[in-house]
């Protein structure tokens, strides 16, 4: 009777893997074979498409709104990146948390090699004792809780997301930079596949449907975006439609967002277990790519 | 004891199915909206009423140019040759995955984004095109 009593318990405790989407990728075994399969199928549906120019991501498509997406651009100019006054704000919160000393002098530079400079495109890792993933917004924490501060709240775009994109824009151009050899590195990138191709939520639709399979297509008015490319442009700084107000928002609050659009009843939590190993298989997907942290997208 | 071990296998079997699609859970324990349901088929079909039929988002009416639609799917021309018999557009827009397993079409009759009767009205409109 023990016997399966435990045999019970096993079978409740094991993960449900969600049914996946079978499109690009998904069968292949390895992670190489894996970016291969999405770049050969991107290379049939979007030739026009090459290189670094995915990290353009939705405005490489002529549907999309490009009139509107190039006001916001030039209002965030590069040479006025201090000035305009919608993220002036939000860049002075990143500043300061990025540069104010801690209680015993040293400031967050300190953390990093070379001031910070290259430290983001190393990320994300993967924690080789625990196996967990490590990201760049995690290191940022680690380094505040070393030396005495509270960690930011994940899916806080006015603090946690402001200090993400200053510290992101000290390596912007230069290229993501991971390696997924070691078996708890794999397994955490064959976590984040399973959340990528999985099915969820009321429309039963997973990542994949709209970045691998329908990628380049319209959703309504929207071009959506191929999944190579994406992760090396975040944050961004995004408008929330009903105020108008920039936000800036972290890879993983865009994974919340997006859950919540398609219809998910509980979005993935930035910071959780789910929403690392999801961004440890995407960023992978733009292994090589520039980062370009701190651009606006809709 | 063997009634136990089945009903207990029973269980977990309905609870797997629970965990495999949430939406279908979450909308039968869902209290019935206070809201009239909303029967009109051009209002089931645009985003204005999101999360119910948006058909728009996806598939284009090419005899109505004037409705921003999205090009996913197929465009919504020809109804009628290409579903001789009505029941068989019903089934597609209640469970698409039932047709093509890779789809990305929200079942709307499996995990309740619509009653049969919604869909049954819509299906009629779509008809037309």
């Amino acid at each position: 009777m023990k016997k399966y009593i435990l045999v019970l318990l096993l079978a409740f405790s094991l993960p449900v893997l969600a049914e996946p989407v079978i499109t690009a990728g998904y069968e292949e075994k390895t992670p190489e074979a894996t970016l291969k399969a999405i770049e050969k199928l991107f290379h049939e549906t979007m030739p026009h498409i090459k290189g670094d120019a995915f990290v353009e991501g939705a405005l490489n498509f002529p549907n999309s709104d490009l009139p509107y997406n190039k006001m916001w651009a030039e209002r965030l100019a590069p040479g006025a990146f201090d000035e305009p006054e919608e993220y002036a704000h939000s860049l002075a919160a990143g500043k300061k948390l990025w540069e104010t000393p801690f209680a015993h002098g040293k400031t967050m530079a300190s953390c990093f090699a070379n001031g910070g400079k290259g430290a983001a495109n190393d990320y994300p890792k993967v924690d080789a004792a625990s196996g967990k993933v490590i990201t760049f917004e995690h290191a940022l924490n680690d380094c505040r809780v070393t030396n005495g501060e509270k960690p930011l709240d994940y899916n806080d775009n006015k603090t946690m997301g402001a200090l993400s994109v200053v510290a992101r824009r000290l390596s912007n151009g230069m290229r993501i930079n991971m390696h997924v050899k070691t078996d708890k590195e794999l397994a955490a990138f064959n976590r984040g596949k399973e959340v990528f191709y999985g099915r969820t939520g009321k429309a039963d639709q997973s990542c994949a449907n709209c970045h691998i399979q329908h990628a380049g297509q319209v959703a309504r008015t929207e071009d959506l975006s191929p999944v190579i490319g994406q992760a090396a442009h975040f944050p961004v700084y995004r408008p929330n439609p009903q105020t108008g107000d920039l936000n800036m928002i972290t890879l993983q609050m865009r994974y919340s967002g997006c859950q919540k659009s398609t219809g998910v009843e509980k979005p993935m939590k930035p910071g959780s277990d789910e929403a690392n190993d999801l961004e440890y298989f995407h960023t992978y997907i733009s292994n090589g790519m520039p980062l370009s942290a701190g651009i606006f997208r809709k | 004891m063997k009634r136990i071990i089945f009903l207990a296998i029973l269980g977990a079997l309905l609870l797997q199915g629970c965990k495999t699609t949430p939406g279908a859970s979450a909308a039968a324990d869902a209290k019935p909206a206070a809201k009239p349901l909303e029967m009109n088929p051009e209002v089931l079909m645009t985003s204005k009423n999101a999360g119910m039929g948006n058909c728009l988002a996806c598939h284009a009416i090419p005899s109505r140019p004037e409705l921003a639609a999205g090009t996913i799917a197929p465009p919504l021309i020809g109804m009628k040759q290409r579903f001789p018999d009505i029941a068989v557009l019903k089934a597609n827009i209640a469970d698409q995955k039932k047709f093509n397993p890779q789809t990305m079409m929200p079942p709307f009759g499996r995990n309740k984004i619509m009653t049969p009767e919604q869909i049954d009205v819509l299906a009629q409109y779509i008809y037309q095109y």
